[in-house]
C-alpha cells in the first residue's frame, strides 16, 4: 500500500503539500430493542480522502472507489489551486514511518454473529425480566475493524489499526405517563471480552431506570453541585475542552484575548490535561490523522490556562507547538481539531469530605449527553441525589446543568482523590458535522458552587 | 446491472431480497472565519441488501462496487440468526410524479459557488466587519435504485443545493453565533434573503435584555418550533408505539394538541429537502397527516413496524424518518402576534436540545437565541436563560400560529418543513 501511496502522491505538482489517507473498515451489529432482536447486520466501508494546501487554501477529494487515486490527487490539487489565494501556515513536523498493530485480547472477529447475538439476549432478557414496569430496553453492540493508511507529501508513512467494541444496555421503565430510561456502556479497544460479564450492569441500568420512575423531577435552582468522575469528564470535555480546541480561536482576535495563556481560569487546585497516550484511552492513538505523534498536553495547570489542543494549521498560525490533536471520524471528512483524552487531574479531597458542609445540593451522576456555545454549556445527567445536611439523600430525575464556563471553572473549589473513566461515552462526540468521534472522558468528583440546575421551579 | 446481480445471488438461496444502491457526487465550499477556507468533491457509492432468509432478516452494507458476493454472503450469515420478518417486500406499484432534480444545477460549478458564499459574506461584514462571517454552499448529484425479487425496480436521479450563512460575534466574554440554512432540491435560492436574515437576528441581538425568572407566552420562530416537535416526532415513530414507549400510543383520533394546529408529512412538495416518490424499502411515499386540527392521524411505520402492529407502511423508510413537515398557516401576522404580548420571549436556537427525556416531551433547554418581547416590541437578546417544560403541554397550549411561514432543512436540523411562528400560551422560564 504504501507504494501505492506514494506512487500517487507523486502526480501531485504546483502544491505546496498534499497527503492521502484510506481506510477499510469491517464491523458487526446486534441490536435488540424490546423483546425483539431489532437488526443484525455487517457492513464493509472502504474509501479515502487526499487534501492538497495551496496558499492557505485546502482542496479535498473524496471517495469511495479507491481505483484511481492519481485521479483523485489532481482533483485535490485542482480544488486547491482554485481557492489558494493567501499564505499558508502548517508547523513543520518530523517526517514519520511506521505500523500500528492492534492488540486484542478476544478478537471480535473471531466471535461467530451467533454468540454475539446469544450474549446480547441474556442482556436483553435481564432488563426485560428485572420488574413489571420495564417496558422496553435497548441493547446495542457494535464492533469494528479498521486500517487506516496515511501517507503525505512530506514522507510520512502511518498505517494504524483501530478495533472498536461499543455496547449500550438501555432500560425504559414507565408508570403511568411517566417514562424513565437509564442506561450503561460498556466497550474499548482491546477486544470483545470488554462487553462480556456485563450482566450485573445490564441489571444496574434496569434497577436504576424502575428507582426513577418514583423519583420527582429536581427543583431548578441554583445549588452546589457534586457530578460523579463521569459526569466531571463530561463537564470537561463540554464546558472547557472544545474551548481549547484551537480552530475556534486561531482565526478570531477576540477568542484568542479571552483564551490568553497564562490567564487564570481557576483556582490553583485544578488541573486539566488532554492527553492522547493514555493507556486503554478510547481517545488513545499514537499518532494523529496528520501523522503528528500524540501526547500529554495540560490545558489548565494550577488554574492557569497553559496550552491548547491544535493541527499543524492551527499550530503553525498561534505560534505554538503542535500536539497532536488533528482528527477525523472517517474519510469522508478532513481532520480537525479535536480532544483524545480529556481529564480533570486528580485532587486529595474524599467524597464525605466534600459533601459534609453542603446543606442543600445535588449530586448528579452519569451523563445522557452534553453541548456547548463556547461560553455556555449544557449538560445532562443520567440521574441525580439531593444533597441534605451533608447526607446523600432522595433520587432526582431531569437532571440538567448549565451555565457559564469561565464562572462555572472559578466555581470549582473542591477536586476528589478518585480520578475515574467513563467506560464509554454515550454516542462519542460530535463537532460540526463530524460524529461520533471516539473521546476518552474522565476526572474525579468535584465540587461546584453555585451552578444552575435547569428544571420547572 | 450491479443491483440485479445481487438479487440474483441472493435469491439462489434467500426467498426474499432486496438491494438499495446509491451514487453521489457533491461538490462543496466552506467559508469560515471570513475566508474561503476549503472545497471539496466527494464521490460517494454505497450498496444495501436485505434478505429474507427462511423468515428471518438479514442487512449487510458496502462502500465496495466490486465486493457484491462480499455483501450477499454477509447479508445471507446475519439471515441465519435474524429476526422474523413479519412483512413481505412490496409489489411493484404505481408512483407518484416528483419534482426532485433540477437540470439548472448541473452546470453550477465551484467558481459560481464560491461567488454566492462571497455575496453572503460581504453582506454580513457590511453589516459588522467585527463579526467573524461564514458560508457554505453544498451541490448534490444523486442517482437511487432500489430493487426487490418481486419484480420491482425503481430508479430516481436527484439534485441537492444546501445554502447556509451565519457568524460569530465576541463581545468581552460574550459570543454570539447566528447561522441561516437552507436545503432543497432546486438552483434558485435568495441568497440575499438569507444574508438579510441572518443579519436581522444579529440586528435584534444588539441590546442584551434583562429577563425575570417566571412563566410567560413565548414565541417559537420556525426554526425554533424544533423544540416542539422532537418529542412529536419521537412519539409517532411507529417502533415506539409498537414498543409501548410513545405516550402517544392509544392516542389516535384524540385530540392531542390545539385544535389551530395541523401538521401535514408531505413527500410530495416540490423540490423540497425530503421529497421523493418512494422509500429505501420500495415503499412508494404519500402523504400522511400527523396532526389535523389538533387530533392525532398517523403514525410512521417501516415494513417491519408495520407488519408487526398490523398496520401499513407509511413510506418513512427503515429509519422512519420524517420527510417535509408542513404546519398549515395561522391568520395572524407574526408582527401582530409579538404586537399582542406585552412580556414574553421569542425562541430561535437552543443548546441541550434532545437531552433528558425527549420522548415524555419534557424539555429543558438553553437558549442560545432568544429574544425579549416588552409591550409588543423585541427589545433585545436574553443571556443564561432557560427554557423548560412539556412539549405536548406546550402543543395543547397554542394561542397564536403566524400567517408567515419559513422552510427550515439543513445539515443540523432535526426536521425538514415548512413552519410559522408559534405562540405558546406559557412556557417556565429561568433566569440566571
Amino acid at each position: 500500500m504504501r507504494d501505492r501511496l506514494t506512487e500517487a502522491l507523486k502526480s501531485a505538482h504546483d502544491i505546496e503539500y498534499v497527503d492521502i489517507r484510506l481506510e477499510d473498515k469491517a464491523n458487526t451489529w446486534v441490536n435488540f430493542r424490546g423483546p425483539d432482536l431489532d437488526s443484525i447486520g455487517s457492513a464493509r466501508t472502504v474509501g479515502g480522502i487526499v487534501r492538497a494546501l495551496y496558499k492557505g487554501g485546502w482542496g479535498y477529494a473524496t471517495f469511495n472507489d479507491l481505483a484511481d487515486l492519481t485521479k483523485r490527487v489532481a482533483e485535490a490539487c485542482e480544488t486547491a489551486r482554485l481557492i489558494g489565494t493567501g499564505t499558508t501556515y502548517f508547523a513543520p513536523v518530523e517526517p514519520v514511518v511506521d505500523v500500528v498493530k492492534a492488540s486484542l485480547v478476544k478478537d471480535f472477529r473471531q466471535v461467530p454473529l451467533a454468540e454475539k447475538k446469544a450474549l446480547m439476549e441474556e442482556y436483553n432478557q435481564i432488563i426485560l425480566g428485572y420488574h413489571k414496569s420495564i417496558q422496553a430496553s435497548s441493547i446495542r453492540y457494535s464492533d469494528s475493524f479498521k486500517t487506516i493508511w496515511f501517507a503525505n507529501s512530506e514522507g510520512t508513512y502511518v498505517e494504524e489499526e483501530v478495533p472498536d467494541v461499543n455496547l449500550l444496555t438501555a432500560a425504559i421503565g414507565r408508570e403511568g405517563d411517566i417514562v424513565q430510561t437509564a442506561h450503561e456502556t460498556g466497550g474499548g479497544i482491546d477486544g470483545f471480552q470488554s462487553v462480556e460479564c456485563f450482566h450485573d450492569k445490564a441489571r444496574l441500568a434496569a434497577q436504576k431506570a424502575v428507582e426513577l420512575l418514583a423519583a420527582p423531577p429536581v427543583t431548578g435552582g441554583k445549588y452546589s453541585v457534586v457530578t460523579d468522575p463521569i459526569l466531571t469528564g463530561v463537564f470537561t470535555h463540554e464546558a472547557f475542552g472544545h474551548l481549547s480546541e484551537s480552530d475556534f480561536v486561531y482565526e478570531n482576535p477576540r477568542m484568542q484575548e479571552i483564551m490568553t495563556l497564562g490567564k487564570r481560569f481557576g483556582s490553583e487546585r485544578l488541573n486539566i490535561i488532554d492527553d492522547g497516550t493514555v493507556p486503554g484511552g478510547l481517545g488513545t492513538h499514537p499518532y494523529d490523522y496528520e501523522g503528528v505523534p500524540t501526547r500529554k498536553n495540560y490545558l489548565i495547570k494550577e488554574g492557569i490556562l497553559v496550552g491548547r489542543l491544535h493541527s499543524r494549521e492551527t499550530a503553525a498560525k498561534l505560534k505554538e507547538p503542535v500536539t497532536g490533536n488533528a482528527r477525523a471520524v472517517h474519510f469522508q471528512h478532513p481532520p480537525i481539531v479535536r480532544m483524545t483524552n480529556t481529564y480533570i487531574e486528580q485532587g486529595t479531597v474524599p467524597f464525605d469530605e466534600m459533601i459534609k458542609d453542603i446543606k442543600l445540593g445535588v449530586y448528579a451522576l452519569k451523563a445522557i449527553g452534553g453541548e456547548t456555545a463556547m461560553e455556555m454549556f449544557t449538560f445532562s445527567a443520567g440521574y441525580g441525589y439531593m444533597i441534605r445536611d451533608g447526607k446523600v439523600a432522595e433520587l432526582v430525575r431531569d437532571v440538567v446543568l448549565t451555565g457559564n464556563v469561565f464562572e462555572t471553572l472559578h466555581n470549582i473549589d473542591q477536586i476528589g482523590n478518585d480520578l475515574g473513566w467513563d467506560s464509554n461515552s454515550p454516542g462519542g462526540c460530535g463537532k460540526y458535522d463530524q460524529h461520533p468521534l471516539r473521546v476518552g472522558l474522565g476526572g474525579p468528583h468535584i465540587r461546584i458552587q453555585n451552578c444552575v440546575v435547569g428544571g420547572q421551579q | 446491472m450491479i443491483i440485479e446481480q445481487i438479487i440474483e445471488k441472493a435469491s439462489q438461496k434467500a426467498q426474499g431480497v432486496q438491494a438499495l444502491l446509491l451514487t453521489q457526487e457533491t461538490s462543496a465550499v466552506d467559508f469560515d472565519n471570513d475566508r474561503l477556507k476549503s472545497a471539496q468533491s466527494s464521490q460517494r457509492t454505497q450498496i444495501e441488501v436485505k434478505v429474507i432468509l427462511d423468515g428471518k432478516v438479514g442487512i449487510s452494507t458496502t462502500t465496495d462496487l466490486r465486493d457484491i458476493d462480499g455483501v450477499v454472503n454477509r447479508a445471507l450469515e446475519a439471515a441465519e440468526f435474524g429476526s422474523p420478518a413479519h412483512f413481505e417486500l412490496p409489489e411493484a406499484q404505481a408512483l407518484e410524479t416528483v419534482k426532485i432534480y433540477d437540470p439548472a444545477l448541473l452546470p453550477l460549478q465551484k467558481p459560481e459557488m464560491i461567488r454566492m458564499g462571497q455575496q453572503m459574506m460581504d453582506m454580513i461584514k457590511t453589516y459588522n466587519p467585527e463579526i467573524l462571517a461564514g458560508a457554505a454552499v453544498y451541490k448534490t448529484i444523486s442517482r437511487v435504485e432500489y430493487a426487490n425479487s418481486r419484480g420491482v425496480h425503481y430508479s430516481a436521479d436527484h439534485t441537492d443545493f444546501q445554502v447556509s450563512t451565519g457568524g460569530q460575534l465576541t463581545r468581552g466574554t460574550d459570543i454570539l453565533f447566528v447561522s441561516q440554512s437552507l436545503g432543497q432540491k432546486k438552483r434558485s435560492v435568495d441568497t440575499e434573503e438569507m444574508a438579510t436574515q441572518a443579519i436581522e437576528y444579529f440586528r435584534m441581538a444588539e441590546n442584551i435584555a434583562p429577563i425575570q425568572s417566571g412563566d410567560m407566552p413565548v414565541i417559537f420562530t420556525p426554526k425554533g418550533f424544533i423544540a416542539l416537535l422532537l418529542s412529536l416526532g419521537l412519539a409517532v415513530d411507529g417502533k415506539s408505539v409498537y414498543l409501548g414507549a410513545s405516550p402517544l400510543r392509544d392516542k389516535l383520533g384524540q385530540q392531542i394538541a390545539s385544535p389551530n394546529l395541523t401538521l401535514i408529512d408531505d413527500p410530495f412538495v416540490e423540490y423540497g429537502p425530503n421529497t421523493g416518490a418512494f422509500d429505501n424499502e420500495g415503499v412508494p411515499r404519500k402523504v400522511n397527516p400527523i396532526i389535523e386540527k389538533g387530533v392525532l392521524r398517523n403514525f410512521v411505520y417501516d415494513l417491519d413496524t408495520a407488519g408487526r402492529v398490523g398496520a401499513k407502511p407509511t413510506g418513512h423508510g427503515s429509519s422512519r424518518s420524517l420527510t417535509n413537515l408542513v404546519v398549515q398557516p395561522g391568520n395572524l401576522p407574526y408582527e401582530a402576534m409579538l404586537r399582542n404580548i406585552k412580556s414574553g420571549l421569542l425562541v430561535h436556537e437552543f443548546l441541550g436540545l434532545g437531552q433528558g427525556n425527549p420522548i415524555n416531551g419534557e424539555f429543558s433547554v438553553n437558549l442560545l437565541l432568544g429574544y425579549k418581547i416588552e409591550n409588543g416590541k423585541l427589545v433585545g437578546r436574553v443571556k443564561n436563560t432557560m427554557l423548560a417544560g412539556n412539549a405536548f403541554a406546550a402543543l395543547r397550549d397554542i394561542t397564536a400560529i403566524s400567517r408567515e411561514r419559513e422552510w427550515v432543512s439543513g445539515p443540523y436540523s432535526w426536521f425538514s418543513g415548512l413552519f410559522p411562528y408559534i405562540q405558546v400560551g406559557k412556557l417556565s422560564v429561568t433566569a440566571k
